[in-house]
């Protein structure tokens, strides 16, 4: 695999004032590097500061301490070479699908006419074509998520960050967009941030796995190469040797 | 855990600012305004009254009765009577009704057709009716008034009762409850919060509804304070009205708030 | 009935178009019987109030009051029939609610977009609040003089603070997050206010448009009781004076319509600025 670096963090902590006086330290001394191409998984479980850490790579937070870098830049604000798919949606309720998707075209100036042809690619790329006249609250969590899918794939960002994604999905469907992710990410092999706190799901879908340490301020663990070959089988006996390890030694901490 | 703290601080603008804009209004007021008497470039006191001299017409006013009859804590407690009478009714009739027309059909089946032509008509188009049934005494007011708190306490309750979670229904009837004992056990207790959320609202508009009812029959109260200073040409007994009125509805919501707050924490226990 | 299918991937999505069919049974649904009912006994009621008594009662009957509400409409009272007089009365409304509105709404969103502005704007907003707009009639008699502009004046003030606390709490209740999707993909401060602040508001802002009109439509009755020679406030007011219930009552049958009127096309404008919206079912 081609190991040009495009995502690294330094040292990085982050401190929230919460209640206007107490200093909660939310992160401490994440370094991380993610690779060109790379599906990368950071496991951690509820309140890790996962999300934290996807919104400092966004640009939304700012670090309290350390820098992350993508291509060699450091990241001081949100721009559209990073997309990210929120834990809960965050779908324009006042918008239709097609909107909705349309507006990171809208906000990178893209040619009108190029809309139309772009919003039905990715959203055939998610399989949501027939919806596009819906508004958001007419469709399932499943189906708001490929919303949100599309809509950060539609600006073509360097990086896909994605947020627990299907968290608030059931089983069945949750395994299905599983799928369907590695699907997407296999067509084009945009470099990803997966983040979630099911193992499984980490297992399936990353090339390689970090995890972060349950209590606050959340550390990073370990990290993990999965060389298992693609679609992988969730009862493979590999697979289920890995989930022990990564299992065990996570309770360790917990 | 213990965790680390550091001092609150906003910013010293914006904890600055708001004191600031209101002395800067309250001057331009002061400065704008000429004093009795004086005619200059300023806008002359037949049109607004300065600031200072309705704070000094306010401590007069305490114990003069003159020039428009009462003090001015009397025609406080008429308008209050007023307007706290009217609301209790409103209350004592609005709610019971509201809450039997969420839940009986025969009763909202029989009020609603007449609470939908009632609904749109605002409560001072009651005046002149009321003034041919009660004449401008008392009665009449609190009519008017009492009709602009009815709305709220209708409708709250109402919906109250028809946003109980069906699930708790359910049950009960599973249970074999009567209709009677659901409406009473389930569907009045988890209408409460929002029959709650009805008193400030049909509070306010009792409030402006006193101001219009006072404002045409009446010789005493606040409302009668602004028109009588109008008529006798002073504009700072009609801007001490004004203010009266305003100061006078913020205690009796900050009030109302205050026991709305027990009752709920006395629910929600 | 029809019947379409969606198949998107595993997720089936099936719409089903339901026709009610028209039949006497749905027709005479017990609650519609009740509401008959209702109707006939508050009228029936109405009659017999205003028939007891020896004519001197200060109430007519349904059927005088429809007779005087055709005689207002065919001939003029103080110069004009009940339509002009009805014209006027909304005219005025019309005015005094367009200002409120266009200055209102947007001053809503600044207190709720900047805390600077917030903080210079929001003590005078709370100071005048509390102050019942009606109760600035006498000053904008003073100011104003009789003709149109004390009532325009009183509907603005009636109509403006609902404005801008509905567009105000419109924004402060804007979930955070929405703004990061802006953000994250390069939008402005700008981009932020034109996709999120305004649209997210929108209900907030719709609702107090409803209530906005209420208020005025009270604002200019009060404002035509008080002093005025034209408008339903007047014929109500006039009605009084000359001991006619019959003009009263038809004042306010024509009153009650114009405020149903009001409020229904407010709903039509809520469903148009925000289609996106689940029916709520209300009252
Ligand atoms: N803007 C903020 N201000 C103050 N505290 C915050 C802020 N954002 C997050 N926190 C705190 O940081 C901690 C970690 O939050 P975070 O959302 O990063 O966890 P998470 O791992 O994503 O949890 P989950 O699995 O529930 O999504 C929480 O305790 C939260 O209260
Ligand atoms: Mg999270």
């Amino acid at each position: 695999m081609n190991k040009h670096v495009k995502i690294s963090a330094e040292n990085v902590s982050k401190e929230f004032i919460q209640k206007g006086t107490q200093r909660v330290p939310v992160l401490k001394d994440i370094s991380l590097q993610v690779f060109d191409q790379e599906l990368l998984v950071v496991l951690g479980p509820g309140q890790s500061g996962k999300t934290t850490l996807l919104r400092i790579i966004a640009g939304l937070e700012k670090p309290t301490q350390g820098r992350i870098t993508l291509d060699g830049e450091e990241i001081r604000g949100p721009g559209p070479d990073r997309g990210l798919v929120f834990q809960s949606y965050m779908l324009f309720p006042w918008k239709t699908v097609e909107a909705n998707v349309r507006l990171g075209l809208e906000m990178a100036q893209v040619p009108k006419e190029k809309h139309a042809e772009t919003v039905r690619h990715y959203l055939d790329l998610v399989g949501l074509n027939g919806f596009e006249k819906y508004y958001p609250h007419q469709l399932s969590g499943g189906m708001k998520q490929r919303v949100g899918i599309a809509r950060a794939f539609s600006t073509q960002p360097k990086v896909m960050l994605m947020d627990e994604p299907f968290g608030q999905l059931d089983a069945q469907t949750r395994l299905f967009m599983e799928r369907e992710t590695e699907r997407i990410w296999l067509s084009d092999k945009r470099t990803t941030i997966f983040i979630t706190n099911n193992i499984d799901e980490a297992l399936l879908l990353g090339d390689r796995i970090v995890t972060l340490e349950g209590k606050l301020p959340g550390r990073m663990k370990k990290s993990y190469e999965v060389n298992l070959p693609r679609p992988r089988d969730p009862m493979d006996m590999e697979f289920l040797k890995l989930r022990h390890t990564i299992t065990s030694e996570q309770e360790l901490t917990l | 855990m213990a965790y680390q703290t550091v001092k609150a601080r906003k910013s010293l603008k914006l904890r600055v600012l708001p004191w600031l804009s209101l002395t800067a209004v309250i001057l331009i007021w002061q400065f704008c305004v000429s004093p009795p008497g004086v005619n200059d470039w300023r806008i002359p006191g037949v049109l607004l009254a300065r600031p200072y001299d309705v704070l000094l017409l306010g401590i007069e006013k305490l114990t003069d009765v003159n020039p428009d009859g009462a003090t001015l804590l009397v025609h406080a407690w008429v308008s209050l009577q007023e307007s706290l009478s009217a609301f209790l009714l409103s209350l004592l009739v609005g709610i019971p009704l509201g809450l039997m027309m969420g839940w009986f059909g025969v009763v909202r089946g029989l009020f609603r057709p007449v609470f939908e032509m009632w609904r749109p008509i605002p409560p001072v188009a009651w005046i002149p009716l009321a003034i041919f049934w009660f004449g401008i005494g008392m009665e009449g007011k609190i009519f008017i008034i009492w009709l602009g708190g009815m709305t709220p306490c209708i409708i709250n309750a109402y919906m109250g009762v028809k946003t109980t979670n069906p699930v708790h229904i359910q049950m009960a009837r599973t249970f074999g409850a009567s209709d009677w004992k659901i409406f009473t056990s389930i569907c009045i207790p988890s209408a409460l919060p929002m029959v709650f959320g009805a008193l400030q609202i049909a509070l306010g508009n009792c409030w402006t509804t006193l101001v219009a009812a006072e404002l045409l029959a009446s010789d005493q109260g606040l409302g009668y304070l602004i028109t009588a200073g109008r008529s006798i040409g002073r504009t700072d007994i009609v801007v001490l009205g004004m203010i009266s009125l305003g100061i006078t509805g913020v205690i009796i919501s900050q009030i109302i708030y205050r026991i709305e707050a027990k009752l709920l924490a006395g629910i929600r226990r | 009935m029809s019947k379409s299918t969606h198949d998107v991937s595993n997720e089936v999505v099936v719409r089903t178009i339901v026709r009610k069919r028209l039949t006497l049974r749905s027709l005479v649904r017990e609650e519609k019987f009740l509401y008959v009912v209702s109707l006939v006994v508050f009228f029936t009621i109405w009659h017999l109030a205003a028939t007891r008594g020896n004519g001197d009662s200060a109430l007519v009957t349904p059927w005088a009051t429809l007779q005087g509400l055709y005689d207002m409409m065919s001939s003029p009272l103080g110069g004009e029939t009940l339509v002009g007089h009805t014209w006027n009365s909304l005219r005025r409304v019309l005015i005094g609610f367009s200002i409120a509105v266009c200055f209102g709404i947007p001053l809503g969103l600044l207190l709720g977009i900047s805390e600077t502005a917030s903080a210079i704007l929001r003590p005078l907003v709370d100071v005048f609040r509390p102050m019942p707009p009606l109760a600035w009639i006498s000053l904008s008699i003073l100011w104003f003089g009789i003709g149109e502009e004390p009532k325009i004046f009183i509907i603005f003030l009636a109509s403006f603070i609902p404005s801008v606390l509905n567009a105000y709490n419109g924004v402060r209740l804007i979930e955070p997050e929405l703004y990061d999707v802006v953000r994250v993909m390069g939008g402005s401060r700008w981009d932020e206010i034109k996709q999120v602040v305004v649209p997210a508001s929108m209900p907030a802002i719709s609702a107090g448009l409803q209530l906005s009109i209420t208020s005025a439509w009270m604002g200019v009755l009060a404002a035509e009781l008080v002093s005025s020679n034209s408008g339903l406030g007047y014929i109500i007011i006039l009605g009084m004076q000359n001991s006619d219930p019959q003009m009263v009552l038809g004042g306010m049958v024509m009153i009650a319509a114009v405020a149903w009127v009001l409020t229904a096309s407010m709903e039509k404008i809520d469903m148009m600025l925000c289609p996106w919206r689940r029916e709520i079912k209300g009252l």
